[in-house]
């Protein structure tokens, strides 16, 4: 049996420790999330520093997926470790419909002002800050006519086959199935539609995410694919023989959507970091460095990069969006139907 | 004699009573990060699913019997078993000459066989399963090998099947069955093997009576710990899979992770433990049984 002594020493070990975690909670940082590879780096060496430079506010990064923000968000509870959260509009929308966001505070946003058309959501519940256009990839040396819509993956027959899409765990997928529900059926939410057209396009190669897809490309598993412009481009600089076209009807777009989390503590922090991404400074050199679309109207892309980022200034026009927030509610229905129907 | 145990004998017996509070630390630990996510995930596959909220406010048993009825789970635990089985039995089969070898050889090479045994193990899982998935992709090593061997004409879908995810899963796991076995075959006697060959049995018959039955332990702890992980891996699957290859491990992530379903998640796992537990629990009764004659 413990002696009485022991017992008391080990609670006494167990509850010093108390106050260091009062003081820890005291002293929390502002922590962004962020993406890894060169996202991270980019973060690490040239916005973050740029971001305390300007606002004074020192800060850190937490480098995953926007799911994996998410499960830290919930999982949180009323104490989440981010008071901004950055993931893909279809992501964040899961968290709006459960409560963990507050609307912006636009008075400390004013660089939104210069937010395109269709960035900023309806009743500022969150805006998206770094547009990644999706065209229509190709393998120039695979493909002998290039596609000029999405419908040219249906009527071309030498894509049959050699198709590269998503997983439905990706957005891409997703926004994949709602733009086929537009093009064939009665809307974007037209799933039977959708489905029955995706299906038409199997066997296809599924990615879950979009370095996958173009890794696919480099390979020649597949010799077309939706592919965003940042992926794309950046195989064009290696040399990589392929090529991506704005389709007749619009392009898609990874949209990342920046939210102020309810239960976070640092969110006077959290609006000037948004701030700052929609300076037109920060804009133009994501631009130069990913390969995004400038979601600032003042941003300037430079004269070399113009002619490679076609879906910028009047441009952002082509963008196909999609209204996430009721989607929330087929959002599960919809990926275990995909599982069993495409597998 | 009896009588009062001397005071030597008495301080010895002090010395030998167990240090409870040593176990503390490990105690905490397992209920902190084992125990207590258990309890919490066996609460939350209980919870009612909610598109408002991370779960709803009542209980329910939904889950478990939508798990239970449903074909199509069902089948995916099917690939997740054989595939866990087939890697078992080929790892056993592949990994058993070389515990052999390396347990028997006095090589003085026999460090470096070792070394090349543990080499999996020293580079990361992600980076092992990328180069799987460039070896097997159409344009890959496997590929190209085998139209120059003339056995192809074209390239034969390896990535994203379940033959993908098994040939990648074997690489992965193959010293986890070598050096258990490795282990149990140096503790055994070679002379009781002689003592066979020397009452007139051949080598193979020696083989299969003495060594083999002998190296049973081996074999049981190696292919459990070979079946567990590749039936709950979800790198490799996740890479080389597909969703052909789509395994359990894979589909619980996708609940949980890609389309936020906690607690649907949560019953999906904890089926799929309890169904693992259960194989378990025959293999062991029947590896038991063949060991109960063991000396």
């Amino acid at each position: 049996m413990p002696s009485r002594r022991q017992f008391l020493a080990a609670m006494a070990a167990a509850s010093a420790t108390l106050p260091f975690a009062g003081r820890l909670r005291a002293q929390t940082p502002f922590v962004i999330p962020t993406y890894g590879g060169t996202w991270a780096k980019f973060w690490e060496e040239t916005l973050v520093p740029g971001f305390t430079a300007a606002t004074g506010t020192a800060a850190q990064i937490d480098v995953g997926l926007g799911k994996d923000f998410v499960s830290k968000i919930r999982a949180g509870g009323d104490a989440s470790p981010y008071s901004v959260f950055m993931g893909n509009e279809n992501i964040a929308a899961t968290l709006r419909a459960e409560g963990f966001f507050e609307p912006l505070d636009m008075s400390k946003i004013p660089n939104a002002a210069g937010l395109y058309d269709g960035l900023l959501n309806a009743n500022n519940s969150g805006l998206r800050a770094i547009v990644s256009p999706i065209g229509l990839a190709y393998r120039t040396d695979m493909v002998q006519t290039p596609p000029k819509a999405w419908t040219d993956l249906w009527d071309n027959p030498e894509f049959a086959g050699r198709i590269g899409l998503y997983q439905i765990g990706n957005t891409g997928a997703q926004l994949f199935l709602r733009m086929t529900g537009k093009l064939f059926g009665s809307g974007d939410t037209d799933m039977d539609t959708a489905f029955a057209k995706v299906k038409e396009l199997l066997p296809f190669t599924q990615a879950s995410w979009s370095g996958e897809v173009a890794a696919s490309l480099m390979r020649g598993d597949v010799a077309i694919a939706p592919v965003d412009w940042t992926e794309i481009l950046m195989l064009q600089d290696k040399g990589a023989p392929v090529e991506i076209v704005v389709p007749t009807e619009g392009v898609l777009s990874y949209e990342q959507s920046f939210n102020i989390v309810a239960t976070g503590d640092r969110k006077d922090e959290a609006h000037a970091y948004i701030n700052y991404l929609l300076d037109p400074q920060v804009q133009s050199n994501m631009a130069d460095v990913f390969y995004t679309s400038p979601a600032n109207r003042e941003a300037v892309v430079s004269d070399a990069l113009k002619p490679r980022l076609p879906i910028q200034g009047d441009a952002m026009s082509k963008i196909v969006r999609f209204e996430w927030d009721s989607y929330v509610d087929i959002a599960a229905e919809v990926a275990d139907r995909w599982n069993r129907e495409i597998g | 004699m009896t009588g009062a145990p001397s005071p030597a004998i008495a301080s010895r017996g002090g010395a030998q009573r167990p240090v409870w509070w040593l176990i503390l630390p490990a105690l905490v630990l397992l209920v902190c990060f084992l125990v207590l996510p258990y309890v919490s995930i066996v609460v939350m596959s209980f919870r009612e699913a909610s598109t408002r909220a991370v779960y709803g406010d009542g209980f329910t048993l939904e889950h478990y019997t939508t798990v239970i009825a449903d074909p199509f789970i069902w089948g995916i635990v099917w690939r997740t078993l054989r595939t866990g089985l087939i890697v078992t039995v080929v790892t056993l089969l592949l990994g058993y000459p070389v515990a052999y070898h390396l347990a028997r050889t006095r090589s003085r090479w026999a460090s470096v066989l070792y070394i090349f045994v543990i080499s999996p193990l020293l580079v990361g899982l992600v980076v092992r399963t990328f180069a799987w998935l460039i070896i097997l992709s159409n344009g890959g090593v496997a590929n190209n090998a085998l139209k120059w061997a003339g056995l192809i004409d074209r390239p034969i879908q390896l990535l994203n099947t379940p033959l993908g995810v098994t040939i990648g899963l074997i690489h992965v796991f193959l010293p986890f069955v070598i050096l258990p076995l490795l282990g149990n075959l140096q503790a055994i006697n070679p002379e009781v093997a002689m003592a066979g060959r020397s009452l007139g049995a051949s080598r193979l018959q020696t083989f299969l009576r003495v060594t083999l039955p002998l190296s049973m332990p081996g074999i049981q702890a190696g292919s459990i710990l070979v079946f567990v992980l590749s039936i709950s891996a979800y790198v490799t699957p996740a890479m080389l899979g597909g969703s052909q290859g789509r395994t359990m491990a894979v589909l619980v992530v996708q609940y949980l992770v890609d389309s936020f379903r906690w607690p649907a998640g949560a019953a999906l796992a904890i089926f799929m433990a309890a169904i693992t537990l259960s194989v378990i629990a025959v293999y062991l009764r029947l590896t038991a049984r063949a060991m109960r004659r063991l000396p």
